[in-house]
């Protein structure tokens, strides 16, 4: 047999499993939803078409460009808040100075094991306004607002929570950190490059792909975030905490709007898709080592 | 490998604790109750009493067995969780050890919001495989947008079948339980909005208890007696926040106090609503005021994480002397605070031209899926659900009331001159009660006009503007949905 | 594992290393704290009543410790039942995603074949889409097949490959020397005896990592239980939080308690464990 065809056969019948859910579970259900971006669909009621009426509305939409609005906030700042805070925790807790570092690193997981209807409570409870959190700000003198009441201040909140889980990413970054050799450091350490000279030279580039892996991942967590959102705020207050996929969800399942769902999905994958293109030529990325 | 069996040792460990925990003490688990089987919730709130105990299984006395041929299997979606979900699930346990013998039997499913928040009753209904026969849900406005298309059956004809008469429900019902003319929905037990009072403060401020506000003049010159300035620029004390409670905490609650004020936001005839007029413009310019002249501590106040159940709820916590709620409040008082707060409750107080005394209906309505096979069954079952010995605890712990005024004489509270729920019964039976913005767009409206609310109160937004643009989009999804 | 020591024996006691430790040291703490404050919060919760929620000054520390709330979990909601049901799905998932995860990883970086790379591209596009517009096409689709009421939604459909694990575990083991396989097939080997034999006790680590990621996935996993679950009997633990909670009467206290439930004999295990997944995981083909 043709060596080319024999590996072929191979790797069709290893990644079989994929291909059969992406056909069933996947493709299926995607080209169910494009065609139901351009209906009016009820679920209850069968779809009626109505062409591109669904997009155009979405323009017009002061919730959707709330619901966006807000999504692109947390992507300009919660991102890059958590992955530096994500990266710099995993730097320290890599330190081989550090003693006792198994509780320490135990202690950035605990939160992503919380259910999450008491991790919302907890986070709910935190925020009041004579809350844990303005009760601390209150001894260095500084008066805590609202938070989630607070329009300004309800998405920080969210970013809170977005730090507050970084406990995946910490575990992979702690991967790519033991990758690097730790001669490098020494050589450095001869040069007298200090701590911050070496973590900018040394760690972060060679940290590259960990973190843009991490970035990625993060971004589609933003765009696809509604159960914490739902079951905190509900959106509110005003739309100050609607996240694109809490919008979504709620014109499909509580406003009958699946169609406008729909749409409003596939308006997602086409922002997602380009964001993540972007990412990827800039960080170089996407090619097989071998 | 070493690491398992450590890790399984671990976890042994970890059961027994649980286990230990479980088995001490008087622990009692899953047990099905009877006519007399739990004592009746003692209301001493004793210090080791948690709030569990007080809503715990019911006591149904007194219930009596009717003829039927009817027979069958029911499944029965319920949006009731905690301790209302037990109370539910109790009576169902009743009802099917009383109707075993005739082959009756009804599977409970405790569903978040009855299958409607989760898309399940949506899909269910949609496939027409695994669609419940009946629900029972908590949040009204979202039922009657499934009612609107069509997921439930009207019940008009079957009704009578099973000896309810669908016309003895109050007039102000029909609003919710009626989708052109026709019952789809059928009202559990219905709660009235109220002003609740802080006594003590109210003394404390001069003026007299026995006396609370009846108009909105006397309403705002209470709230003003009553907010103490902090001579910070703030507040330490506040007479009312209109706007949380029942004023706006949650999208369900966003038209009870304007419709006080006399605002008729949809028009079922004509299929349009209306967000901008007099009435209404006046209802934002009076919150605005409230939020413009006591700010900044008005704002900050705002939430608190369980409403009217969390310790630290302004009004338990003395804050806020005024509050609007349903009567539930008086038992949620009891479980959170015990004595603590001396309140006495009166009617939202209403401008000359809203409803003087009245109030928006609240009910927990149960909806009949079309569909179903066991359609009569259903209906005997909600009856059951909904007679007086059943709903006895439910009224005499919650103080909620029964959905038709001839069925108030048996209520025990009645029966015991209880001052309260006579004044209840006085505004349930206002000719002027309604449940507002019922439409197909229900949801999608309440939600809309909250965040309308909120960015006039925070964000300085225009009123008028604001109402006028909410008002277009939302009349043209109406329009469209037709 | 080899412990590189290096030694800075002369300079191991002077002034900035002590310095450089002790910020280390305080920052770590500092964050820590604030990372476990509400878990702290939760603990202690679980012992107190609904009234010591509120008061002001704030305690931390409950009047006494009653397990009152713990008591009333096991009678609220049949816990074991829903434990049992939460591992049932727990376990399936972790060996769907270590069978067909590893499989199609393989697949995509240990044999060259045209497009691959392309295809690629089309699973991690997949890692995109919110699941709420796939949702009801896939309810409609389980509900035909008489899925739902099954655990089947959320087992089944984990042994078919998801993107991300997919993709760690080809970067783990695209760093694997192609010369491993080469020498192997020269020998005679069949592809699959080389991803059997050879390469999966290589990939022991990435595996270990992707075993603990679903397992947290899906002991914690709200949304998909609350969608496809629709027989109380087969609620997981994540749901049964929600059904404590409630408008009328909402029992945060036996919440917490059930909150402390569900993290702290995973939190054990996490701690037992934890040596073992971060240290020896060397993830050469991410850092390239």
């Amino acid at each position: 047999m043709d060596y080319r065809k024999k590996d072929i056969r191979n790797a069709l019948l290893f990644i079989s499993p994929w291909i059969i859910g992406f056909l069933v579970f996947t493709l299926y259900p995607i080209l169910s939803s494009l065609y139901y971006s351009f209906c009016e669909y009820k679920v209850i009621k069968a779809p009626v078409f109505i062409g591109l009426r669904n997009y155009i509305n979405l323009f017009g939409d002061k919730s959707y460009l709330a619901a966006l609005g807000n999504t692109v906030y947390m992507l300009i700042f919660g991102v890059p808040v958590t992955t530096v805070t994500a990266v710099a925790v995993s730097i320290l807790l890599n330190n081989k100075h550090l003693h006792h570092a198994g509780i320490f690193k135990v202690v950035f997981f605990i939160p992503t094991l919380v259910p999450t209807i008491v991790a919302c409570f907890l986070w709910i409870w935190m925020f009041q306004s004579g809350g844990i959190v303005n009760t601390v700000l209150g001894y260095f003198g500084i008066s805590g607002p609202a938070w989630l009441s607070s329009i300004t201040y309800a998405k920080p909140a969210f970013i809170f929570y977005m730090i507050w889980t970084i406990g995946n990413a910490v575990i992979i970054y702690l991967a790519g950190l033991q990758d690097i050799d730790p001669n490098l450091y020494e050589a450095a350490e001869i040069d007298g490059a200090g701590f911050i000279r070496q973590t900018m030279s040394i760690t972060i580039p060679l940290l590259r792909s960990t973190i843009l892996y991490n970035m990625v991942t993060l971004i589609i967590g933003v765009f696809q975030w509604f159960a914490e959102p739902l079951i905190i705020t509900e959106g509110g207050p005003g739309n100050a905490t609607l996240f694109y996929s809490l919008y979504l969800y709620q014109n499909a399942f509580r406003f009958f709007k699946m169609g406008y769902a729909c749409a409003m999905g596939w308006v997602l994958l086409v922002i997602s898709l380009a964001i993540i293109l972007v990412l990827f030529k800039v960080f170089k990325f996407g090619e097989a080592e071998n | 490998m070493k690491l398992r069996r450590i890790a399984a040792l671990v976890l042994a460990g970890m059961t027994v604790t649980n286990l230990a925990a479980c088995s001490s003490g008087s622990a009692k688990s899953g047990t099905t109750v009877t006519e007399a089987a739990a004592e009746t919730t003692k209301t001493e709130t004793a210090a080791e009493t948690t709030a569990s105990e007080n809503s715990a299984a019911g006591v149904f006395a007194g219930v009596e067995k009717e003829e039927t041929d009817l027979s069958g299997e029911l499944i029965y979606w319920s949006a009731f969780t905690g301790g209302s979900g037990e109370w539910d699930q109790s009576r169902v346990d009743l009802f099917n050890k009383m109707y075993a013998d005739k082959g009756i039997h009804v599977t409970r499913q405790q569903i978040e919001g009855a299958g409607i928040k989760n898309g399940a009753l949506m899909s269910a209904v949609a496939s027409g495989t695994n669609a419940p026969d009946l629900i029972i849900s908590d949040a009204p406005i979202d039922v009657y947008s499934f009612a609107v298309e069509g997921a439930f059956m009207a019940v008009d004809d079957l009704l009578p079948k099973v000896g309810i008469d669908p016309g003895s429900f109050f007039d102000g019902l029909d609003d919710l339980i009626k989708v052109d003319g026709k019952t789809y929905l059928i009202p559990q037990d219905a709660n009235v909005h109220l002003l609740y009072y802080n006594k003590k403060l109210v003394r404390e401020a001069g003026l007299d208890p026995e006396a609370p506000p009846t108009t909105i003049e006397e309403l705002n010159s209470w709230a003003e007696a009553l907010s103490i300035p902090d001579g910070n620029g703030g507040f330490k004390q506040l007479g009312l926040i209109p706007w949380i409670g029942d004023g706006g905490d949650t999208s369900g609650d966003a038209f009870h106090i304007p419709f006080v004020f006399g605002t008729n936001v949809y028009d079922p005839a004509a299929n349009k609503l209306n967000l901008t007029e007099d009435k209404m413009i006046k209802y934002f310019e009076w919150i605005k005021g409230y939020s413009e002249k006591y700010s900044p501590t008005i704002q900050e106040w705002g939430t608190s994480a369980g409403g009217v159940f969390d310790p630290s709820c302004p009004f338990y916590t003395e804050k806020v002397a005024m509050y609007f709620c349903g009567n539930w409040m008086a038992n949620a008082i009891k479980l959170t605070v015990g004595d603590a707060i001396e309140w006495g409750v009166t009617a939202v107080p209403s401008p000359d031209y809203g409803r003087a005394k009245a109030t928006t209906l609240g009910a927990n309505p149960f909806a009949i899926v079309e569909g179903s096979s066991n359609a009569e069954l259903a209906a005997f079952f909600i009856k059951f659900c909904i007679s007086p010995a059943i709903q006895e605890d439910n009224f005499a712990q919650w103080r909620s009331i029964p959905c038709s005024d001839s069925a108030f004489d048996g209520v025990s509270l009645t029966k015991n001159g209880d001052a309260m729920y006579a004044l209840e019964r006085e505004i349930a039976n206002n000719p002027e009660n309604g449940v507002p913005a019922m439409c197909s767009v229900s949801t999608e409206l309440a939600d809309q006009f909250q965040k309308a609310r909120q960015e006039i109160i925070f964000n300085g937004a225009d009123i008028t503007s604001t109402l006028q643009a909410l008002q277009d989009r939302m009349q043209s999804a109406l329009d469209s949905a037709n | 594992m080899k412990k590189r020591k290096i030694k800075y024996d002369s300079i191991e006691y002077s002034p900035s290393v002590i310095a450089r430790k002790v910020v280390m040291y305080a920052i770590l703490t500092l964050i820590s704290v604030a990372f476990v404050a509400p878990i702290a919060f939760m603990f202690l919760g679980s012992f107190k009543m609904t009234k010591e929620l509120a008061r002001v000054p704030f305690k931390w520390m409950p009047d006494s410790f009653n397990f009152t709330n713990f008591k009333a979990v096991f009678e609220k909601i049949p816990f074991f039942l829903y434990l049992k049901n939460t591992l049932i799905i727990v376990f399936f998932n972790m060996i769907g995603s270590l069978v067909s995860n590893s499989l199609v990883a393989y697949g995509f970086s240990r044999i060259k074949w045209p497009g691959r790379d392309k295809v690629f591209i089309l699973v991690i596009v997949t890692m995109i889409l919110p699941f709420q517009i796939t949702m009801v096409p896939l309810y409609l689709m389980f509900n035909k097949w008489g899925w739902i009421g099954t655990f089947l939604p959320l087992t089944f459909t984990c042994f078919f490959g998801y993107p991300f694990y997919i993709f760690l575990i080809r970067q783990f083991l695209i760093g694997l020397p192609a010369e491993l396989s080469e020498s192997a097939k020269i020998d005679g080997a069949g592809e699959f005896r080389i991803f059997w034999q050879l390469t999966l006790p290589l990939a022991k680590p990435v595996l270990a990592t992707v075993a603990i990621f679903a397992f947290m996935k899906s002991w914690n996993d709200y949304i998909g239980p609350l969608i496809f679950l629709s027989d109380q009997k087969l609620y997981t633990l994540s749901l049964a939080a929600s059904m404590l909670k409630s408008n009328l009467d909402p029992q945060w206290t036996v919440l917490l308690a059930l909150g402390s439930m569900m993290v702290m004999p995973v939190l054990i295990l996490f701690f037992v464990l934890q040596k073992y997944f971060i240290q020896g995981v060397t993830m050469s083909g991410i850092k390239g």
